[in-house]
């Protein structure tokens, strides 16, 4: 590729503690992700895929090495500026979905938008949005939502809680929450792996047909044969470092 | 959807952990409440005691009284009383105004002799502002024209006096003579207070004076007003409009004057301070643990909140909003069972040993007091914010990756 890279990083390592001794996740492993990616993060367990995506998604600070954001430095970020930029920027799939149980599926959806900071108040109008029972633009919040579910296939979902849907269903509405703050990229950890082969096929063309129609960018850590064979690049890892020739 | 909403939902969602939190929260509101509302009904009791035992919401003397002990009888008496009392008693905002002479003497009967506190009073303006003739539970209250007096029940019983007996008061006058006068017992009070009991010898006012040889003269006026929370103000009035008319007098409203009043009251406010702050630690180490439980459950949900772009405060923020919460829900249910408690109490006539230095005991009764009630839901709202806050910082500020790996 001859575009700019989103995010770049370099001899990127990371160490763990592990009783006495400290295991070599990562071990300077260089990377970059494009606008509109589908990257593929391969490998056995242990390999550092889920090391390498938590650090690209600034989850975590890589021990050595540099990681850029469209040519900034990630390293200078305050704990909030990284906050404000996965909120704004990236978007997250957990293997276990994680969805927050006592929220309806729109309401998870709508919830990284509420995170996005409100204008500064007088301390009665601050008051009374927590008390609302509809904050403001929660009818713009509640739209995108609806269509975000929609979107991912669960249109009349919206008010069912996380325990009362399957686990494809499940995975969608992490995927349109993802999505709810228009994200650069979104970084997806073992998507399938909770999944039934059939519904991790159709999770799959989901987040294809989304990266292929919104333009967002996918990175996705996985050992799942089909996950790769829909990457448009795969990253191979082992012990920490990236296979030779295998990207 | 928003966040007091989120945070009601989160409290639900663990019933059981919720019910019990939420139970030592309301009993510890209503120990709180029903604590304030008994200290309330307590300091008005002692309250009213005080004032209507004689010292009036406001009372006027030689300034000097109020400060040194008299060397002499009535040395610091005032005179020209008339013009006083005719002052103060065309005043609105005063109700009874109580002249009294204060002394000491010896009194006599059967061949006992025993000293007495003797007080001479306008029996009229004591039936009307002072709860003295009501406690006589023998006999009757004074006449002012009789010579007769009323004694406590402690000093009829050392004297073996009854009602009718004769009493023989021996008492040095203003000039410092001695001088005697008989009287008949008409009444015997029946006086809370054992020492006071022993010693308690009213007689009417012109008795007195003609015992002291003091025509026109009292100890001090003490004045009932109708509205006893203007009392300053009142004092300040008066002061001016006894100076107006030539009489220049002292003054001081019941609290200066009620040492006792006082004494209890930061007795009382000690205990039920300290009982307050050791309530309120086992408030806080009670629900700390359940909060920490529920934070403990929720680190992954934690880590996705902060992976989504949640800032650590906003998640400590909403624990902190959480536990507020559930502190108010728990403190509605408290003020709830606070006031059947106190229905509860106020109907069955619990009767309560004599305190210190008393010999009756009394009925214990609560006030609802809506400050108490406000202070305990306050106090309960940030106890369990702060039972909230540690746990729920440490935990946002823990690592996102290990956060999300919680199992």
């Amino acid at each position: 590729m001859n575009a700019i890279p989103l995010l770049s990083g370099r001899s990127l390592t990371k160490e763990y503690p592990m009783g006495a001794e400290r295991v070599h996740a990562l071990r300077g492993v260089d990377v970059d992700v494009y606008p509109g990616d589908f990257l593929a993060l391969r490998g056995p367990s242990g390999s550092g895929k889920t090391t390498l995506i938590n650090l690209l998604g600034l989850l975590d600070m890589p021990d050595q090495g540099t990681l850029l954001l469209e040519g900034s430095d990630t390293a200078t970020l305050s704990e909030n500026e990284r906050a404000d930029t996965r909120r704004d920027r990236f978007g997250f799939v957990f293997q276990s979905f994680n969805l927050i149980p006592v929220l309806t599926a729109a309401e998870n959806v709508a919830y990284p938008m509420l995170l996005k900071p409100q204008p500064r108040r007088p301390w009665r109008a601050a008051l009374a949005s927590i008390l609302s029972a509809k904050p403001e633009h929660s009818s713009d919040i509640q739209a995108r939502a609806v269509e975000l579910l929609t979107a991912v296939g669960l249109a009349g979902k919206e008010h069912v809680r996380p325990d009362l849907l399957s686990g494809g269903q499940r995975q969608r509405v992490a995927i349109a929450r993802a999505l709810a703050n228009h994200p650069v990229v979104i970084f997806a950890d073992e998507p399938t792996a909770s999944l039934d082969s059939r519904t991790a096929d159709t999770i799959l063309d989901l987040m294809k047909q989304l990266n292929q129609e919104r333009g967002v960018a996918f990175v996705l850590s996985t050992h799942d044969p089909r996950v790769v064979e829909r990457a448009a690049r795969v990253i191979a890892l082992h012990d920490g470092a990236v296979e030779p020739g295998a990207t | 959807m928003n966040r007091l909403t989120i945070a009601w939902r989160n409290i639900t969602r663990n019933h059981r952990r919720s019910l019990l939190t939420g139970g030592i929260v309301a009993f510890g509101f209503a120990s709180f409440a029903l604590a304030g509302g008994f200290m309330a009904q307590s300091f008005d009791g002692l309250r009213d005691n005080a004032i209507r035992s004689g010292l009036g919401h406001v009372q006027f003397a030689d300034a000097r009284a109020f400060d040194q002990s008299e060397e002499t009888t009535l040395q610091f008496g005032i005179g020209q009383t008339g013009k006083a009392m005719e002052v103060l008693r065309a005043d609105p905002a005063v109700e009874v105004v109580m002249p009294r002479v204060e002394f000491y003497g010896l009194v006599s009967a059967g061949g006992r002799s025993l000293p007495f506190a003797g007080i001479g009073v306008d029996p009229e303006a004591e039936a009307r502002g002072s709860n003295i003739p009501k406690s006589v539970h023998q006999g009757q209250w004074l006449d002012a024209k009789a010579r007769e007096v009323v004694i406590g029940g402690g000093l009829a019983k050392a004297l073996n006096a009854r009602l009718g007996s004769s009493v023989t008061l021996l008492a040095t006058t203003s000039d410092g003579t001695l001088n005697a006068i008989d009287a008949t017992v008409r009444g015997i009070a029946d006086i809370s207070i054992k020492e006071l009991s022993e010693r308690y010898l009213a007689l009417p006012l012109p008795l007195a004076q003609d015992l002291l040889s003091a025509p026109d003269t009292v100890s001090r006026i003490s004045v009932i007003l109708k509205e006893p929370a203007h009392e300053p103000e009142a004092a300040a009035r008066l002061v001016q409009q006894l100076k107006q008319s030539g009489v220049t007098l002292g003054v001081k409203i019941w609290r200066e004057l009620a040492v006792f009043y006082q004494q209890v009251r930061m007795l009382y406010l000690a205990i039920f301070g300290f009982m307050g702050a050791v309530l309120l630690v086992v408030v806080f180490l009670s629900t700390a643990n359940a909060t920490l439980m529920s934070v403990s459950e929720r680190t992954r949900e934690i880590g996705t909140l902060r992976a989504l772009g949640a800032r650590p405060r906003r998640i400590t923020s909403s624990f902190i909003l959480e536990g507020a919460l559930l502190g108010l829900a728990s403190s509605v249910a408290g003020a709830v069972l606070s006031l059947l408690i106190t229905f509860a109490i106020n109907i069955s006539n619990i009767e309560m040993p004599p305190p210190p230095g008393s010999v009756k005991g009394f009925i214990i009764s609560v006030q609802i007091i809506p400050s108490a009630y406000l202070a305990a839901a306050t106090a309960m709202m940030i106890t369990l914010a702060l039972a909230s806050f540690f746990p729920a910082r440490r935990a946002a500020r823990a690592p996102i990756v290990e956060s999300l790996a919680h199992v």
